[in-house]
């Protein structure tokens, strides 16, 4: 204040501390609007997301997508019919369809059920011994509602219906595969 | 009386009223000397570490079970860096520009002393404690509480050292960064004190007082503003008085300093919720946090133009000058990552950023090029006065330079790349609708390279900090040890000082306190009211501003300069810019009405005894650092990870576990996915059932135990802590926990593995299996009504079931 240099002053220099002299210029005008266009967005999201309302909270948007699929999984599930051994067994001998459900169950099952089915944590699904039931539709209920106490996870809210009876489909054609290597068959042997 | 300093030469007769006295100043600089010192040795270790926890995740034998895995020692390299490398550089800073800027001796040489050893007694305290895993589990806050109290006694006693030091100043104004540097001061003590709050049950282990949303909310209030007021403001004050002394350039602008500063404490302390969007966090607090954070934006930059603008005219020196290189680069840097923090902080970003490694890659934005570029220029700049000579070598200084940019430029944009790749990986779909990547190690694998690429920015970043350390070691050898000096002529002045009635009722204040109640008014009121009061506010500011304007008498000291003058009033303005916005959101979680303790414990049962203590061990082991807790409400996550959290869902963790990274799964619906047997060989070999996983192997988890005797204290500490646990559950904690592990061995044996009932593994796979789930029917704790959806276990009968 009183310690500026009269010659600084003239160069605008407004004080000095340790020898750092302090110039005082005006605030760059797009730094000022970058300034009030984000405290007026504030204003304006607060207003939209928290006053009126108009924009849905993550959660309010996530139930109606989930209302939303559940409408469109219904009519799905509609047009592919229900499910029974047949409709399971066709697929089970349709190339394209096993071959979708193989990779699906690479990603999910072969952590416990090994790469080829031959077991691992969980029983090998190449022979004819079966824990939770061997007929197609046993398969899938397994699959789709899991045996979480003994360890199966329920899969069907995961994979979704479609995939969830390619992959019973692709484990249906494994059967009496016995892979070399396989874990020794538990369970009920299907007649 | 009041005194302020002139320089020694070329004073002109005082005025009336005052006495000119000449005084004769040696500075402290021994202190600053030994903070260098430290900070530089812990710089190396906090990237030596580094590079070692970045090595662990591209190549997993790198984990060497138990002190040296990922989970603990990612926490002892965040501390480091922080605490360590930059706490140490922050106080040299301080201790050296402060007594130039007041132009007095630090008050306490032994008060300096206490502090110096005392922090890095903490420092040397938490190397120890944290490979043991002993940690509070709370992110950048994992240390004990001994060890907190520690910190807040240290801290206390650099302030008093501070503080006492600006009361006998001999200069009276305060230049803006000892504005910074009061700020950075009382913050962090509120922010330490406030999070660090536990409940001990032995020397070594505490719980949160904490749990929940609320523990998350004070959490990332505090973390965030860790980053505000421990890496951030203490680092501007220092660019204030080094980049300018360094360029010998005057500063841009004193308003734009006063404009930022305000706007910086004030709008800072909001936006701690970022770090928690689209999570079960009220969607209030979530929207305030998103907000502030993009009204941090242009504060934030004002700190770097008036850097920059400092700058303006001086780029042929910077080109020569390696301290201006640095300094230049890491106010740009500074400039990135504050651009990058407001962008993050919109809720669909987050939503694509959140768990992943582009939040890696900003942070290091900010702690390399920031913090670290803003160090080395200091280094260089001071240390040869600190000894009298000239820097080593200044080709090795713009060695370092160069190989910190390109470390900085790989580290970053790998980071970027490996963020992005996996967050789209996460939600990409197929056209059934059903995941693309279901399987989450995939979308680990996919990163691989970039991890190796992290590694090399890394390395070659701590290359340059090598140099450094030689560079400023080779320095101070060739010179001696010498202590600034000055003398100074303080006017000493007769005239009564401006009373204080002035200031705390000058226009600023006033306007400013009409203007947030009218704001604060809008918590009261509905959406139309909301938007009334908000113009109702601009209205009262913009007429304040204008009138302000016209009123100004430019021969007159305005009121800013008078609370420059004021150190005490300008420290009380600070506490209250700062307590406003961390009132405002933490007081309304913490009162808020919650779910009845009893209706959600029927639903949601606390844990048992056994899972408590299974809980410890994964709190101990850092899983929290690579595994989240919270899933989010997108569909993407519903899919992989099951129904999104909500409050409830944590309402019993003491502290929350959350976490903030998904380099694993999520875990909070984990419970019952897997078998028994399948936890236990996965931690043991984690690639025996996911290829590819870069977890370490917890070889050591088998054969620890758990020290039941211990059990019981801990279900009683959480009882205090307000979970509902009854009496005989207390009573009965041993006897339940042992049946609990009994039940899970008999389960395990026959699947074919043959363990200890007390081993800890056999603890963590309890918690495992509990997390989201109500407890196996057999398990419930006493006294406790419980709601069956499982299907009851046909595990073999409990040998010691006997409650």
């Amino acid at each position: 204040m009183g310690h500026v240099d009269p010659q600084d002053a003239a160069n605008g220099i407004v004080h000095e501390y340790d020898g750092i002299k302090e110039q005082d210029n005006k605030l760059p005008n797009w730094w000022l609007g970058t300034f009030y266009v984000t405290i007026a967005f504030a204003g304006y999201y607060w207003l939209a997301a928290e006053g009126f309302q108009t924009t849905l909270s993550p959660r309010a948007e996530f139930d109606q997508q989930m209302a939303v699929q559940a409408a469109e999984e219904a009519a799905k599930l509609k047009t592919m019919g229900a499910v029974d051994d047949t409709s399971l067994t066709n697929m089970a001998k349709n190339a394209s369809a096993v071959a979708e459900g193989q990779g699906a169950f690479m990603a999910n099952c072969a952590s416990c059920h090994g790469a080829n089915g031959g077991g691992g944590i969980g029983p090998n699904l190449t022979d004819n011994a079966w824990l939770h039931g061997g007929a197609p539709t046993k398969v899938y209920a397994t699959i789709k509602e899991g045996f979480t106490a003994k360890g199966m996870p329920a899969w069907g809210a995961i994979l979704g219906e479609e995939k969830t009876r390619l992959v019973s489909a692709y484990v249906v054609s494994l059967k009496n595969t016995n892979v070399a290597g396989g874990k020794p068959p538990a369970g009920e042997v299907e007649k | 009386m009041s005194t302020s300093a002139a320089a020694a030469e070329g004073e002109a007769a005082a005025a009336p009223g005052v006495r000119l006295e000449k005084r004769h100043i040696v500075y402290d600089d021994g202190i600053t000397r030994m903070f260098v010192g430290a900070s530089v040795i812990f710089a190396l270790v906090a990237m030596l570490v580094g590079v070692l926890v970045a090595l662990q995740l591209a190549f997993h034998p790198a984990n060497i079970a138990p002190l040296l895995t990922f989970g603990r020692l990612r926490p002892l390299h965040t501390n480091a860096a922080i605490f360590a490398f930059v706490g140490n550089m922050v106080f040299a800073g301080i201790y050296y520009s402060t007594q130039r800027l007041t132009k007095a001796r630090m008050a306490s040489r032994t008060l300096s002393l206490v502090h110096f050893w005392g922090w890095q007694l903490i420092i040397v305290s938490a190397a120890v404690t944290l490979p043991l895993g002993i940690t509070s589990g709370k992110e950048y806050a994992e240390l004990e509480w001994p060890i907190d109290l520690a910190i807040a006694l240290v801290w206390v006693i650099f302030a008093i050292n501070f503080f006492a030091t600006l009361w006998k100043r001999n200069e009276k104004q305060m230049y803006v960064a000892l504005w910074f540097y009061i700020a950075s001061i009382i913050t962090v003590a509120v922010l330490h004190i406030v999070n660090s709050l536990a409940l001990p049950v032995s020397i070594l282990k505490s719980y949160s007082i904490y749990s929940g949303a609320q523990d998350a909310l004070v959490q990332w209030w505090y973390g965030h503003n860790a980053v505000a007021f421990f890496l951030t403001t203490p680092v501007l004050g220092i660019m204030y008085y080094y980049l300018p002394k360094a360029a010998n350039r005057p500063v841009f602008s004193y308003r734009l300093s006063i404009v930022h500063f305000w706007a910086l404490v004030f709008v800072y302390i909001w936006a701690g919720p970022h770090h928690l969007l689209n999570t079960a966090l009220p969607d209030w607090a979530q929207t305030l946090g998103m907000i502030f954070s993009l009204m941090l934006w242009a504060p934030s930059w004002g700190g770097m133009l008036n850097g920059l603008m400092t700058l303006r005219g001086a780029w042929a020196q910077v080109r020569r000058d390696p301290v201006l290189k640095f300094f230049a680069a890491g106010v740009t840097f500074y400039g990135m990552a504050t651009f990058e923090g407001p962008l993050l902080s919109i809720k669909g970003v987050s939503a694509l950023a959140h768990y992943t490694d582009w939040i890696i890659g900003h942070v290091h934005a900010g702690a390399l090029g920031w913090n670290g570029f803003m160090a080395a220029g200091m280094f260089y700049w001071m240390v040869p006065k600190l000894f009298g000579t000239k820097l080593h070598s200044e080709r090795a200084a713009n060695i370092h330079f160069w190989l910190g940019t390109a470390g900085i430029i790989l580290y970053v944009v790998s980071m970027w790349v490996a963020g992005i790749t996996q967050g789209l990986m996460w939600r990409a779909t197929d056209a059934k609708g059903s995941l693309l990547y279901p399987n989450f190690i995939e979308t680990l694998t996919a990163l691989k390279s970039m991890y190796w690429t992290r590694i090399i920015g890394g390395t070659v970043y701590l290359v340059g900090m090598l140099m450094m350390a030689w560079n400023l070691f080779m320095t101070a050898k060739a010179g001696k040890a010498v202590d600034g000096e000055a003398e100074v002529v303080v006017e000493v002045s007769d005239a009564p000082a401006v009373p204080w009635t002035r200031i705390v009722f000058g226009g600023p204040v006033v306007v400013s306190v009409i203007v947030l109640v009218v704001l604060g008014a809008i918590a009261l009121t509905n959406a139309v009211g909301a938007g009334a009061f908000m113009l109702l506010a601009l209205a009262i500011a913009v007429m304040a501003i204008m009138i302000g304007q016209r009123k100004k008498d430019p021969t007159k000291p305005g009121w800013h300069a008078l609370v420059e003058g004021r150190a005490f009033l300008f420290s009380v303005f600070t506490v209250i810019a700062v307590l406003i916005g961390g009132a405002a959101e933490i007081i309304p979680s913490l009162i808020i009405k919650q779910t009845d303790a009893a209706v959600l414990a029927a639903k949601h049962p606390p844990y048992s005894a056994l899972e408590l203590e299974g809980r410890d061990v994964y709190i101990r082991e850092g899983c929290y650092n690579c595994h989240s807790q919270l899933i989010r409400p997108f569909k993407w996550e519903a899919q992989r990870y099951g129904e999104p959290n909500t409050l409830d869902d944590s309402r019993w963790d003491h502290p929350f576990q959350w976490g903030s990274k998904r380099t694993g799964p999520d875990l909070a619906r984990v419970g019952g996915k897997y078998p028994n047997v399948w936890h236990w060989q996965h931690m043991i070999d984690p690639r025996t059932i996911s290829p590819g996983s870069n977890m370490p192997s917890y070889t050591h988890l088998p054969t620890s135990t758990v020290d039941f005797a211990g059990t019981k204290e801990k279900v009683y500490a959480m009882k205090t802590l307000g979970v509902p646990y009854s009496d005989a559950q207390i009573n009965g904690a041993q006897a339940s926990a042992q049946a609990q592990a009994a039940e899970i061995v008999a389960d395990l044996k026959a699947a074919g593995v043959n363990a200890n009932p007390n081993s800890q593994l056999v603890a963590l796979t309890a918690f495992l299996q509990r997390l989201g789930k109500p407890p196996a029917p057999k398990l419930a704790p006493i006294g406790m009504p419980v709601t069956l959806n499982e299907k009851p276990t046909d595990a073999p009968a409990p040998t010691a079931a006997t409650h």
